[in-house]
């Protein structure tokens, strides 16, 4: 392949890759998937009843990949010629959109399944909520699924890259690796920081306080919407940076060098970001200081 | 020919490539230790670690190495089937890519520790650093067991990269060398990772920080279970595509 269509297909990658990353976050937050979901199931329990949507379908790695796996057996299947030979790009705009159908199925199941369960915990199913916010849930779904299935589709397209493996299974890698990455860098902004707006910023959260999560907005009483509309301030776009990075550094060594060199092109980016990691972990630590809570022994 | 004695010659004949399983499972189970996982308290900032699930991230980065080390295949196999030089390039290549995954993750998560939540990267199960000698438990926060991913923890993180990403590749390889075709190889590969990266995971028990970590000492049991189980999957591996060829369904 000619090096600036291989550079310009890794580029787009990338940007599809960063958007795809922000919306699966944000999917995330609306819907309170994954690790942060433990303090809005517990939330009710230890008494604090709330209108927070409520799915923990799985853990996102499995769920988007599953998504992305579904939109692009669909798409495969629409663009084969003994079905339709539809366009790569209608087909998978369908294969996303039958993808985000499934996504609310799950999100409708999850969120009355849990609920419902709750409810001698004062934790009512809310139909509204439920209407309101699987659209979005499902819109995100979508954004998500397209892009992770264009980009398989740039691998696996034989004029193109022509990766060896099937569609299919290339989109559930990145579909697993796309969840990996929400789940441990944006969630921890919605977990960690947006559920518990209480409490003081940078105090870190007492193990103590688990399932008091803020429950009232900046007006009235706090909804998923204004949880998306707070993380897609930092926590959604810094996922969609670090996915985007992720297909875009890969992806550039191997398109850009070959053999060995790749390899070391490689390790030479991964010793840039450990030295990077530790000028940032200096930077917080002189920036915040110890806790003045801390009475132990040992010198900061 | 008897059908015991095909199905043992089989397994003779492929024999370096169940012993390549074998080692693979058991770079990924070692791997799965290193990565510095907190579950569901990292992700409130209240565990050290990435906020995150020990396979999902070990499997996350892992089989985006295995995408890099499925197009070295094919690009070393177009002049014949790669031999042990090709292949330790194949598994480097997928080792890097892992790595880059899971370093990118871990800068990233460092990030949202830092500037989204406001709280400075810190190990509670040391006092100091092992790698830069920072005090470590002044900066856990009260009620904690320490938060974000300080130094030690980001290069056993990217270790446990290195070695998932080896192991998934030399999964690869070895079905590679069994079958011959990317789709079998490529979904059974995930297969296996996904065995060698669950069983370690009941040894860690929700989080881990990495080789510094007490938990890290249970291995040589991780070790023990993941090798059975790489047997039984290579084996299983072996047999399946070689029996269909010897009843004529490929």
């Amino acid at each position: 392949m000619d090096p600036a269509m291989g550079m310009g297909l890794v580029a787009l990658m990338g940007a599809a890759a960063t958007v795809a990353g922000c919306s699966e976050d944000l999917e995330s937050d609306i819907g309170s998937q994954s690790n942060p979901n433990s303090q809005v199931q517990l939330a009710a329990q230890v008494g604090y009843p709330h209108r927070i949507f409520n799915k923990a379908i799985s853990g996102e790695p499995p769920s988007n990949a599953m998504y992305c796996a579904v939109g692009a057996g669909v798409a495969m299947v629409l663009m084969s010629e003994s079905v339709m030979s539809a366009s790569p790009l209608i087909a998978i705009a369908i294969g996303a959109f039958v993808a985000a159908l499934l996504n609310g199925v799950f999100s409708t199941t999850s969120y009355l399944g849990r609920n419902a369960s709750q409810t001698r915990f004062n934790q009512y199913v809310y139909l509204d909520v439920l209407r309101n916010q699987i659209l979005s849930l499902m819109g995100h779904a979508y954004i998500t699924t397209f892009c992770i299935v264009l980009i398989s589709y740039v691998m696996w397209n034989q004029n193109l890259i022509g990766h060896p493996f099937p569609f299919p299974v290339i989109a559930l890698i990145w579909g697993l690796c796309v969840g990996a990455i929400g789940s441990s860098t944006g969630d921890v902004h919605y977990g960690a920081e947006r559920e518990f707006q209480d409490f003081k910023f940078g105090s870190g959260l007492n193990a103590a306080d688990s399932g008091n999560i803020t429950r009232f907005a900046e007006a009235g009483v706090r909804s998923s919407m204004d949880n998306a509309w707070f993380c897609s301030k930092f926590g959604g776009p810094v996922t969609g940076i670090a996915f985007g990075m992720v297909v875009f550094l890969d992806n550039w060594r191997s398109t850009a060098f070959s053999g060995w060199t790749a390899v070391v092109v490689g390790v030479v980016i991964v010793l840039v970001l450990v030295i990077y990691n530790r000028k940032v972990e200096t930077y917080a630590r002189k920036k915040y200081g110890p806790f003045p809570e801390y009475a132990g022994d040992i010198e900061a | 020919m008897t059908p015991e004695i095909s199905i043992i010659g089989m397994l003779m004949g492929n024999l370096p490539s169940i012993i390549g399983i074998i080692i693979g499972g058991l770079c990924i189970a070692v791997g799965v230790h290193f990565v510095p996982v907190g579950g569901a308290p990292a992700a409130m900032a209240q565990a050290t670690g990435i906020g995150t699930g020990t396979v999902q991230l070990a499997a996350g980065s892992g089989l985006t190495g295995l995408l890099a080390a499925g197009y070295m295949y094919m690009t070393l196999s177009a002049a014949g089937t790669p031999g042990i030089s090709e292949i330790v390039l194949i598994c480097a290549t997928g080792a890097v890519g892992a790595m880059i995954m899971i370093t990118v993750t871990m800068l990233v998560g460092n990030w949202v520790y830092i500037y989204g939540v406001g709280v400075p990267p810190a190990s509670a199960k040391r006092d100091y650093d092992p790698i830069t000698g920072d005090p470590q438990t002044p900066y856990v926060a009260a009620g904690t067991v320490g938060q974000g991913i300080p130094t030690v923890c980001f290069v056993s993180g990217a270790i446990g990269g290195l070695l998932g990403g080896l192991g998934g590749s030399l999964i690869y390889c070895m079905l590679m060398w069994v079958n011959g075709d990317p789709a079998i190889s490529s979904i059974f590969a995930i297969g296996v990772f996904l065995v060698n990266a669950v069983l370690p995971s009941y040894n860690i028990q929700g989080t881990i920080e990495g080789f510094h970590d007490p938990k890290f000492k249970r291995l040589p049991k991780a070790i023990l279970a993941c090798f059975i189980a790489s047997l039984l999957c290579g084996i299983i591996a072996v047999i399946i595509p070689s029996g269909a060829m010897l009843s004529g369904g490929a």
